[in-house]
């Protein structure tokens, strides 16, 4: 592997961070003026700052913002709980879907519908429960990963084939329930495996920051000790890098952060996988500038995503997961090719 | 940047000596057979052996004779052809790729043919099990020619290198296939079924037209086993032993792309099992990889055998698809292994 393009890629890093920051901005910007009504950017921006009329704040700030923001930042946590997790595993296929996390998201979703619908499939709660059935279920995955490895979570390529088993169970379990199961149900499954940026107030979105942040602020604080990415596991080890319990934090640490951004935004584990590897195409092999990069890239993904789907599938609604990897992977398969002999 | 293959049952290696190997197959091929006949004779109904030699070799029009030979006799068949062959696949996969949890479904064959038959169906509203199955076929073949193109155009086939292109475009093939299942729900519950794989009435013709592949991709991933070897190590260290390491990969990838391509027309994309094998056929016969090879084609073809028995009674009298009992099975028994240390 040569490390020419990473190198230049280095280089370029403080401005290529500012054009992402500049792009996450603008594209937040859009998501909120693209909808059933055109508002031009500059007054979102306004109203946004506190200007405007009374239905224009109404629809900006009410219903088209937070729809955004939860976008942006489980997105962003998304990509970053697979930043992590490819640093800590040297594994470049690691990401958020594999740790049990996800599958457990969805079959607490798969459960809840299931458990929660009457005979004509209306639900008997609020549909505002189904996060908590997520979060449940994600949590249950964790544990469940983690009490299996037992004393062997030290090994990086053990605890992600425990979380495969597991989740591969829950994937399965998950596949028959819906099979089993009336197709209202099924769909409304799909959709949320799909993953779905859903209507939601700020209340909710109150909730995901105060986990986020303390997590996002724990994965800089971590990201200092992570391992070189080229360093083999015994001179990982001789170096001291190697902690076991280290490992541990950072494989809960993605796994928490993975956790609260499905539980609103479903399963769109693809982010996880393809940021981190666009962040180092783009920025370099930095540790702090892939954080950062992974972060910012996963929150243009699903914010974009969840644009292309209002403006090109409205009024159906389509789930933004759908088209995070038409989005992503054009764009990452032109970052490998025009980099060519570089990085693989 | 990927971790170097170190934690991978050091043990077995040693422990494996060219002898000790007989039994082991042995014992394989017998379970093989057992759970063949298991297979082609417990279900709904269940027949005893007599009744399977008559159907056989003394066909008589019964009903018991036409259920064996219509229905249960091409499961038997089916089930270990299509294990075998994606325990195959997996094994070189992981090799290729440098990477224990890679499977064939890393390289998008899987996600591509699962496309082109989604297409197929609510498209152009192909439903029989032919078109499917030879659409699926197409799907894969076009995906692996893709993937291969990008690759080369990319730099080549290094083991980072396909493993991202392989992911990029399974999340692609996906992505297309959740947009057309949510947006046309009629055809989710029936394509639900053939996404999670299953053996359900399929005739004996797709043996005779795929077995072929099978047999061909196996051939290729044999007479490979010597150079994979030492592909195991890094680049250079096979260069300097004579492996033309580009050949070798270009021969794996069409080998797999055979392989996964038959059994994805033969069964739909069942999944896990690509990956699971490989690691038990490591922990039974070492690293080698023509030990290997043999292997991951017997537990692959014993396990797809017994899942789809399973299959069968997990919902009973309804059958779960066979990809969901393999995850479940598999899933467990890599908890297992690995619990015991010994994946």
């Amino acid at each position: 592997m040569s490390h020419l393009s990473t190198n230049l890629a280095a280089a370029r890093a403080p401005t290529s961070l500012v054009v992402l920051t500049v792009a996450c901005v603008l594209l937040c910007l859009s998501g909120v003026a693209f909808g059933s009504s055109w508002i031009p950017i500059d007054q979102v921006a306004a109203t946004i700052l506190g200007a405007g009329e009374k239905t224009q704040k109404l629809i900006v700030l009410q219903l088209r913002l937070p729809r955004v923001v939860i976008a942006a930042i489980a997105g962003g946590a998304m990509a970053t709980a697979g930043f992590l997790l490819q640093k800590i595993t040297r594994n470049s296929l690691a990401s958020p879907g594999i740790l049990g996390v996800i599958d457990g998201a969805a079959l607490g979703v798969v459960i809840f519908l299931a458990l929660l619908s009457d005979e004509s499939n209306a639900l008997v709660t609020s549909i505002a429960y189904q996060p908590v059935a997520a979060m449940v279920g994600a949590a249950l995955g964790i544990v469940l990963v983690f009490t299996l490895s037992g004393q062997q979570s030290n090994s990086a390529i053990r605890l992600l084939l425990f979380g495969i088993a597991v989740g591969a169970v829950f994937k399965a379990l998950v596949m028959v329930l819906m099979l089993i199961g009336p197709i209202y149900r099924t769909s409304q499954a799909a959709r949320w495996i799909a993953g779905a940026v859903n209507e939601i107030n700020w209340s909710e979105i109150q909730v995901t920051a105060l986990l986020l942040l303390p997590l996002l602020v724990l994965s800089l604080v971590v990201a200092r000790k992570l391992p070189p990415a080229d360093l083999d596991e015994t001179s990982a080890r001789s170096v001291g890098l190697d902690l076991p319990v280290f490992r541990i934090v950072v494989f809960a640490l993605a796994a928490a952060l993975t956790a609260v951004a499905v539980a609103f935004v479903g399963g769109v584990g693809f982010i996880g996988l393809m940021a981190p590897h666009m962040a180092r195409l783009l920025v370099g092999r930095s540790v702090y500038a892939g954080l950062v990069g992974s972060f910012l890239l996963g929150a243009l993904m699903l914010v974009g995503a969840d644009l292309v789907v209002r403006v090109l599938f409205s009024p159906v609604e389509v789930p933004a997961g759908t088209v995070t990897a038409v989005i992503g992977a054009p764009y990452f398969l032109f970052l490998l090719m025009s980099r060519q002999r570089h990085d693989g | 940047m990927d971790a170097p293959l170190s934690d991978i049952a050091p043990t077995a290696v040693t422990r494996a000596g060219t002898a000790s190997l007989v039994p082991i197959y042995a014992l394989l091929v017998a379970t093989l057979i057992a759970a063949m006949l298991v297979s082609a004779t417990v279900g709904y109904r269940i027949y005893d052996l007599g009744q399977l030699w008559d159907a056989l070799f003394h066909f008589d029009g019964t009903e018991a004779a036409t259920v064996l030979t219509n229905l249960r006799l091409p499961r038997a068949v089916i089930a270990p052809l299509v294990g075998a062959a994606l325990g195959i696949a997996g094994v070189q996969v992981q090799t290729l790729s440098r990477n224990r949890i890679a499977s064939p479904d890393t390289l998008g064959l899987n996600a591509g043919a699962s496309l082109a038959v989604v297409v197929a169906s609510s498209v152009f509203g192909i439903g029989s099990l032919a078109g499917l199955s030879l659409t699926a076929a197409l799907g894969a073949l076009v995906t692996s020619l893709v993937v291969f193109a990008i690759a080369a155009g990319a730099g080549g086939l290094s083991p980072l290198r396909i493993v991202l292109i392989g992911v990029t475009i399974a999340g692609l093939g996906q992505s297309f296939v959740q947009i057309i299942l949510t947006t046309n729900e009629a055809q989710l519950q029936n394509l639900l079924f053939w996404l999670a794989g299953s053996f359900v009435d399929r005739p004996m013709t797709l043996v005779i037209n795929c077995g072929p592949f099978v047999l061909v991709g196996a051939v290729i991933a044999f007479l490979l086993a010597r150079p994979l070897d030492a592909l195991q190590a890094d680049d250079s260290t096979a260069t300097s032993l004579g492996v033309p390491v580009g050949l070798v990969r270009i021969g794996c990838f069409f080998s797999v792309a055979l392989l996964t391509g038959a059994a994805v027309a033969m069964a739909g994309p069942v999944s896990f099992v690509g990956l699971v094998v490989p690691h038990a056929a490591r922990r039974l016969v070492g690293l080698r990889h023509d030990r290997q090879i043999i292997a991951a084609a017997l537990v692959g073809a014993v396990y797809t055998t017994l899942a789809d028995v399973a299959a069968r009674f997990v919902i009973f009298p309804l059958e779960a698809p066979v990809g969901a009992v393999t995850a479940v099975v598999g899933g467990i028994v890599l908890v297992l292994l690995l619990r015991r240390r010994i994946a």
